[in-house]
């Protein structure tokens, strides 16, 4: 180990020291992973060769890294064929079957003119009508049909950019989360705002220490979690309350339901595991200081997997969620 | 019982009544009994021989050659039994009680007295022939006595004679140890008269005599020749003599030639001379000194006119140096050690200073060293003194800088231009600590040699480079193209050479940028001026140097050093900005290839709390805003700007954190650090990281 430190430039350490994983994305077949970080890189790792019986230190290395943009990848998504890679102002569709071939790159009308380009931190698919909704740093949610690449409407609204979106398949719902604070709740159909609520004004959840912004926000049938400054927080959308709070310290950067838990991370060097009912059942360490993306591998049965990344070129692989089994390394 | 009752009993008698009656008797009868009477007394009595008496001896003589012995060992026989028988006679009569004096008796006795003086006469006759048998025998001893003797001389002079020819027969001529030339040469060569083949064909003696004369007559030849050819020799040597003292007084007058010669060479700039010097000089280099020698010089007739090299050291010891044979230092060296086992075993106190003596041994230098003097652009030159251990067969290099100006002291520089720091890490890796000679490892096993780093700050530093500029190969981990001697040389001289006066550059720059650094003031160049807005408040309030302990207790630089990028070789230090109430701490590792590695700032803040750039994803951002995106601040080649550059970034970055932080707060009342920076957005992305980035026309911050 030591005599690899030596051998690398120092330049590539600089580089690695100062990476941070932004965005994951599995591949349709569960057997691999995408992890864009912040400058502009994707890497490509096999979870096969790295969760295999013969894995060792090379396995855990990426198979492919290519730049797939010019600022960071905040986002990845992936579709049937194509990976989705959103960097500053622009969309990129990578083929899966030959990653290295960028079939499709749309820039969002509005966003071409400004003096700073705009990034892009979340898209969320609408497999209803095959549409992908995109929302960064213009404060505005755009829409877009996969079809032909056309923005089909803006959904404006947000006084500030916006961190997160969710798409309620069954009630044709997008639902985004802004630095301004306010959860928006938008009918695709009629592309407007269907309800609008400002989290931090509800003193349950409300942080003004930390400020008012919603950095993360999933929905899961009729509940929604969401977080940011103001506490995490789980909603109950028909009643638009906030039925429980849950007592992290850090900011939450990224939620999700798994099975009966939500697990969620953020500021702070772990991943907790919460229950619904607003108690924090555990924290399991791992490597970054603070986690941007957590994902898991639903594609595969065999690879199923959570995997976290964050201000560290680690992305720590969860094979049982109450452990790190190991870090994938740039 | 009877006889010896009879025995005394005639003792008695004899002595009783024996004498007396006897000598009455004896006057009494005849001449003759007289006579053998008196025979009897004067045998008895020796001393006293009337004439008479000598006359009856002659007589008895005479009548004992008459007599024959064994009739009168019968006599004496017959007188004895007719004694016996007499006696016992006289016993029985008296037995029979005859009366004393009867004539029975009488007549008796008279007869045994005539008995026994015939017993006399025998036993005389008996004495006298026993005196003449003794005589007989005596005279016939003195004869064998003297023949004996005869013998004893005669055998003696036959030992003497023996011993004689013996002595004789076992005598070496001198001419058996002269190697004689062989027969059959000696009768073709020999001339007739000394070889006298019919004499010598049938003596042998008469042939080596020949043969020796001939010898002889040889030898007598060769010895004139010998000393002909002497005289001649002689006489060539005094010829030689003359012609040397011709040749020796030639001498001065060429040298007086070339000493007229120099200023004509000199005023040519043609200093033949001087190089004819350094060459014979260099001629005692050891191999890897000399090939460095060589191509230094090559390289600094070609490329480059500030290098200069010479030879240092003392030439006569060098002389003496590479004369004896190194063959046997191995064998001597085992032996060394197995003595040295016997002697540890035996006293013990002075092995250390043995071992002291052999690690000296061990570390020796080669009395001739090379001196390169590299001299730069503004005139500071780098003297680079190059030493070969002869026992290691490495080559170390010590270093001086000689700047150009008078540097004025700071307290953070002392470091950089150390001459046991100043050329680490030349190539990546290569520290110059550990001898690059694998066999080395185990000529210090056998002295006790822990490490070659204990002893580099009286040796010099083996670095790789060094031993790659002498022609020395070291079969490594790495295996490019094995060249050796010259070539290897050759192949690194002018990036070597490049990288010395660059690091040299590199290090004057930073001693010059640390003095202002310690004043507070961050220099920045002219060229520079445009990466940085026109007002930055955050200012250097204090940059020191720390130790490389100190900054791996940090624990803002945990991630540093946990990734290995603060090694022992690199410099430490610490620069503290400042801006009111807030206090950012940058660590700095500033490694000693700089610049071509960039330094590296782990930054701590203290306000409103202790953040690092493990807790705070902004201070994090404003660590890779210097230390990734440091292409920009490098400033013009070869990027001596860049720490003080990115010093200053860091300043800019510190006002645009304070000042974006925590707007949102305006319940608070005036904020400490009011908006004075230009940005487009404060926060952008899922991090929410403030734009470090400035826009130089435009003078407003952006995000990455």
């Amino acid at each position: 180990m030591a005599r690899c430190v030596e051998t690398a430039s120092p330049i590539l350490m600089h580089h690695l020291l100062h990476m941070s994983v932004f965005s994951q994305s599995f591949s349709p077949c569960g057997k691999f992973l995408a992890a864009g970080n912040n400058y502009g890189e994707i890497a490509l790792f096999s979870l096969s060769a790295a969760l295999g019986p013969d894995a060792n230190e090379l396995s855990q290395k990426p198979i492919l890294t290519f730049t797939a943009h010019e600022g960071p990848v905040f986002s990845l998504l992936s579709t049937d064929s194509h990976l989705l890679s959103a960097g500053n102002g622009e969309i990129s569709a990578w083929s899966w079957a030959e990653l290295i071939k960028k079939c499709l790159c749309a820039l969002p009308p509005s966003l071409r003119s400004s003096l700073e380009i705009p990034e892009i931190n979340a898209m969320a698919l609408n497999p209803a009508d095959n549409s992908l909704a995109v929302g960064g740093g213009d404060n505005n949610v755009h829409i877009m049909d996969l079809e032909n690449g056309a923005f089909k409407s803006v959904l404006q609204g947000h006084t500030d950019y916006i961190h997160c979106l969710s798409v309620r398949e069954r009630a044709s719902e997008v639902l985004s989360g802004g630095e301004d604070g306010a959860v928006r709740i938008w009918d695709t159909r009629t592309s407007q705002c269907v309800h609008c609520v400002e989290v931090y004004k509800y003193e349950t959840c409300a942080r003004p220490q930390h400020g008012k912004w919603i950095s993360c926000l999933t929905t899961d049938s009729d509940w929604m979690l969401c977080g940011g400054g103001p506490s995490l927080s789980l909603w109950h959308l028909r009643s638009m309350s906030p039925t429980s709070v849950f007592p992290l310290s850090g900011c939450q950067r990224q939620a999700t339901f798994y099975q009966d838990m939500i697990l969620t991370v953020g500021e702070g060097q772990c991943v907790s595991h919460c229950l619904m009912g607003g108690e924090v059942k555990a924290q399991i360490p791992c490597t970054p200081h603070s986690i941007n993306t957590l994902a898991i591998n639903t594609n595969s049965t065999e690879h199923r997997v959570l995997t976290v990344g964050g201000s560290s070129d680690h992305i720590d692989v969860f094979t049982n969620l109450s452990y790190k089994a190991f870090s994938l390394r740039f | 019982m009877s006889a010896e009752a009879l025995k005394k009993r005639k003792a008695k008698v004899l002595r009783a009544e024996g004498v007396t009656p006897e000598v009455k008797r004896g006057r009494g009868e005849g001449d003759a009994q007289v006579t053998e009477l008196w025979g009897d007394v004067l045998l008895i009595l020796p001393g006293r021989r009337d004439p008479p008496t000598l006359l009856s001896i002659l007589y008895e003589e005479m009548e004992l050659e008459r007599r024959d012995p064994e009739q009168d060992y019968k006599q004496y026989k017959q007188t004895c039994e007719s004694l016996a028988s007499l006696m016992g006679e006289i016993q029985e009569l008296k037995a029979a009680g005859a009366k004393e004096g009867c004539t029975e008796v009488e007549k008796r006795r008279l007869q045994s007295c005539i008995h026994f003086m015939n017993l006399k006469k025998l036993n005389r006759l008996a004495h006298i022939r026993l005196k003449k048998g003794r005589d007989q025998t005596h005279d016939a001893k003195q004869k064998v006595d003297v023949l004996h003797l005869q013998l004893q001389n005669l055998l003696y002079e036959v030992m003497h004679l023996q011993k004689e020819i013996s002595k004789c027969l076992e005598f070496k001529s001198k001419h058996e140890e002269i190697d004689l030339v062989s027969e059959t040469e000696f009768y073709q060569e020999a001339p007739e008269e000394i070889s006298r083949p019919l004499l010598t064909k049938e003596d042998p003696h008469q042939l080596t005599l020949a043969r020796l004369d001939w010898e002889l007559e040889q030898r007598k030849r060769l010895a004139e020749k010998y000393s002909e050819s002497q005289t001649t020799k002689e006489k060539i040597a005094k010829s030689i003599e003359v012609k040397k003292e011709h040749l020796g007084s030639l001498q001065p007058g060429l040298n007086a030639i070339m000493q007229a010669s120099l200023p004509v060479q000199q005023y040519l700039s043609m200093p033949f001379e001087q190089t004819q010097k350094q060459t014979e000089v260099a001629r005692h280099l050891p191999p890897a000194l000399y090939v460095l020698f060589v191509q230094a010089k090559a390289y600094g007739q070609a490329c480059d006119k500030n290098l200069s090299v010479s030879i240092s050291g003392d030439v006569d010891e060098a002389k003496a140096l590479s004369k004896p044979p190194e063959d046997s230092q191995d064998d001597e060296s085992d032996s060394d050690a197995e003595e040295e086992q016997e002697k540890t075993k035996r006293r013990r106190p002075t092995t250390g200073c043995q071992l002291d003596d052999k690690r000296r041994e061990m570390l020796k230098r080669h009395p001739l060293s090379l001196c390169l003097d590299l001299k730069c652009k503004d005139g500071s030159v780098l003297h680079l003194y190059f030493y070969h251990l002869i026992n290691l067969n490495i080559l170390t290099v010590k270093t001086k800088v000689a700047p150009a100006t008078d540097l004025s002291t700071a307290v953070s520089a002392g470091e950089l231009l150390n001459a046991e720091t100043l050329l680490s890490c030349l190539y990546s890796g290569d520290l110059g600590q550990e001898t690059p000679n694998p066999a080395n490892r185990y000529q210090f096993d056998k002295v006790g040699i822990v490490t070659f780093a204990d002893h580099v700050g009286e040796l010099g530093h083996p670095y790789v480079w060094v031993q790659d500029l002498g022609g020395l190969y070291f079969p490594g981990e790495a295996p490019q193209g094995v060249r050796v001697g010259s070539a290897l040389s050759a192949s690194h001289m002018e990036a070597t050479m490049k990288l010395l006066r660059g690091r040299v550059q590199s290090r004057l720059a930073l001693h010059k940028q640390f003095t202002s650094l310690e004043h507070s003031i961050v220099p920045i160049a002219a060229e520079s001026q445009h990466l940085f807005p026109a007002k930055v408040i955050s200012r250097l309030a204090r940059w020191t140097t720390i130790a490389h302990q100190d900054y791996m207790d940090l624990s803002f630089t945990k991630h540093v050093t946990g990734a290995g990028l603060a090694k022992e070789a690199d410099l430490f230090f610490m620069a503290v900005l400042e801006r009111g109430t807030a206090r950012l701490q940058a660590a700095v590792v500033l490694s000693p290839r700089y610049p071509e590695v960039s330094p590296l700032f782990s930054l701590c803040l203290s306000w409103k709390g202790e953040h690092s750039g493990s807790t705070d994803d902004n201070l994090r951002a404003m660590e890779s805003e210097v230390n990734v995106f440091k292409s920009e601040l490098q400033g013009p080649r070869p990027g001596h700007q860049l720490l003080t550059n990115q010093l200053a970034r860091l300043c800019v970055c510190l006002d645009v954190y304070l000042e974006t932080d925590g707007e949102d707060n305006s319940v608070e009342g005036p904020r400490e650090f009011p908006r004075e920076k230009m940005c487009l957005r404060t926060v952008r992305g899922p991090n929410r990281l403030k734009p470090f980035k400035y826009n130089h026309p435009q003078g407003f911050f952006s995000h990455r």
